[in-house]
């Protein structure tokens, strides 16, 4: 019932601002739809990394697709709790840092046991824009331990500029969201398949043209 | 033609069918180039030719519908292209207030040139955004580099709201006798002005030998240039029956706008090729950016606004 709602509030109002005034493109977006279950990895540079992703899934994908978000951030207030689960569907999880009640990963390996998807950013945190932070591991342990879950990676083009991390202005910008192919990863090493999740995602920021430069940091 | 007692001149009419006409024909021609020999140049003529589709569906809104229809359409035009200049140069993050605020320009000069307040539509831009623009950036404190963001963010209102709102003007034009009415003029001029990127390319590519400006832009030559200007005439002598004016002046202006046409396109160039893009964007498949397209029509909408004034008052 949630994610109706989510939906209708995605096609007719959140869906048709991205695409027209805020101008966010989509590359590739049938591979989502296509595939029955995921780990979506991205880069992480704002908080229209998430909104912008679920506005391109189906709704037969979107009810099971869940983006990862710390509890200690979105959890703050009852409101950006309630809102994160309306809008993204999210699990809220403990940071691994921190001391935590629940374990993160068992809290997310859960929910593919379930047969449900996964939105992750294995950056941790929104970073400088254009800038790829250390990938955390998480994301490596649970792709070794479901093996029949592929990742999709995604790599988001200039949504540093529309909303960078500390800044409450939206600023209409062309930015991209480009999804990859599903990949099944080949090692069974923590580090190796870090290895290849960042090779996927960067691979497709080679790939086309770059329609954006960077702000300057001043 | 009357619709619920909406008027469409015939002769509006008439080119509209023309341009129609010639999208069938390509259409056809290269999705039949495309089943039976499939290539990547093929698969690349269908999908600009479909992007022509929604161009000439965007056209002709702008020339057959109501005045409101079609200036809401030209503004939102206006508004892809800014966002996207904005996207594709070099900014600070302290330019964000003020590039949010440059956005707002675009209601207030479209108001101005629907309303046809024409005094308060030529300086809005040219001064109050000057002087508005410098003071959000003063107010951010930020003084490394502001003096590029100072003349960069005005300059682009200019180029990409201020030339293109002259096409909302067309729609205040009243000439007695006259029956294609606005549409008829912003047909003609939209139309020597596709057509001469067309022929200037397609000259080029075939006779193109001497490179008019090698170092901005490799692919112009001084053929396709010659064949543009020589091509847009005879178009513009035979289109004059869509504007009130002697077939010679029609014609002159078929030369004047291809000039024009030809500077648009490579003061865009210039901006590329400083920038190291190839394209501005990529939200008309097969073309490139919206600046790619609309390169032109910026320089020659005012002049052929500003011609048409000068004809009409002698």
């Amino acid at each position: 019932m949630r994610a109706f709602f989510s939906k209708i509030l995605y096609v007719i109002l959140i869906r048709p601002w991205l695409k027209l005034i805020i101008g966010v493109r989509y590359r590739n977006k049938k591979i989502v739809n296509d595939t029955p279950q995921y780990i979506l990895v991205a880069n992480h540079n704002s908080h229209f990394d998430t909104l912008s992703i679920m506005a391109a899934i189906r709704y037969s994908q979107f009810k099971k697709t869940h983006a990862v978000a710390v509890e200690d951030y979105f959890g703050k207030t009852s409101l950006s709790a309630a809102a994160v689960r309306f809008f993204f569907n999210a699990i809220l999880i403990g940071r691994s840092s921190k001391e935590s009640k629940k374990d993160p990963i068992q809290q997310m390996s859960k929910a593919l046991d379930k047969g449900q998807s996964l939105i992750l950013y294995p950056e941790g945190t929104r970073g400088q824009p254009g800038v790829m932070q250390d990938f955390k591991r998480g994301v490596a342990v649970l792709l070794k331990d479901h093996p029949n879950v592929p990742f999709i990676p995604v790599f988001l083009e200039g949504f540093g500029k529309v909303l960078p991390k500390s800044k409450t202005l939206i600023l209409p910008m062309n930015c991209t969201v480009r999804f990859g192919k599903p990949v099944f990863p080949k090692s069974t090493e923590i580090e190796d398949i870090l290895g290849e999740v960042k090779t996927a995602i960067l691979a497709l920021q080679k790939r086309d043209e770059r329609y954006t430069n960077d702000f300057e940091n001043i | 033609m009357s619709i619920y007692g909406y008027h469409i001149p015939t002769n509006v009419l008439v080119a509209l069918l023309i341009i129609f006409s010639v999208l069938v024909t390509c259409t056809i021609a290269f999705g039949i180039l495309n089943k039976v020999k499939k290539s990547k140049l093929s698969t690349e003529l269908l999908t600009r030719v479909i992007s022509w589709w929604w161009i000439a569906g965007g056209v002709a809104v702008i020339v057959a519908a109501p005045k409101v229809f079609g200036t809401v359409i030209i503004a939102y035009i206006s508004f892809v292209a800014l966002r996207e200049m904005f996207s594709i140069g070099i900014f600070r993050s302290s330019d964000r207030t003020a590039m949010f605020f440059a956005y707002f320009a675009i209601p207030v000069q479209f108001y101005l040139a629907y309303n046809n307040y024409y005094t308060q539509f030529l300086y809005f831009i040219p001064l109050y955004m000057f002087i508005g623009v410098p003071f959000i950036l003063v107010l951010t404190g930020q003084t490394e580099k502001i003096g590029r963001s100072m003349s960069v963010i005005p300059t682009i209102l200019i180029q990409t709201v201020y030339l293109l709102s002259h096409l909302v003007l067309f729609y205040n034009i009243e000439i007695e006798g006259y029956e294609s009415g606005p549409g008829g003029l912003l047909i003609f001029l939209l139309m020597i002005t596709a057509f001469n990127d067309v022929f200037q390319f397609t000259w080029g590519k075939l006779f193109g030998r001497h490179k008019i400006l090698p170092k901005v832009s490799p692919n112009k030559t001084v053929e396709g240039f010659l064949g543009g200007v020589i091509s847009s005439a005879g178009l513009g002598y035979f289109m004059y029956f869509l504007t009130p004016l002697e077939p010679w002046q029609s014609l002159v202006t078929g030369v004047i706008l291809s000039i024009m046409g030809f500077i648009g396109d490579a003061i865009v160039s210039a901006i590329k090729r400083d920038l190291g893009i190839k394209d501005t964007g990529n939200i008309v498949p097969g073309h490139g950016g919206a600046l790619d397209r609309l390169d032109s029509i910026l320089i020659t909408t005012p002049i052929f606004y500003h011609l048409l004034i000068a004809y009409l008052s002698f």
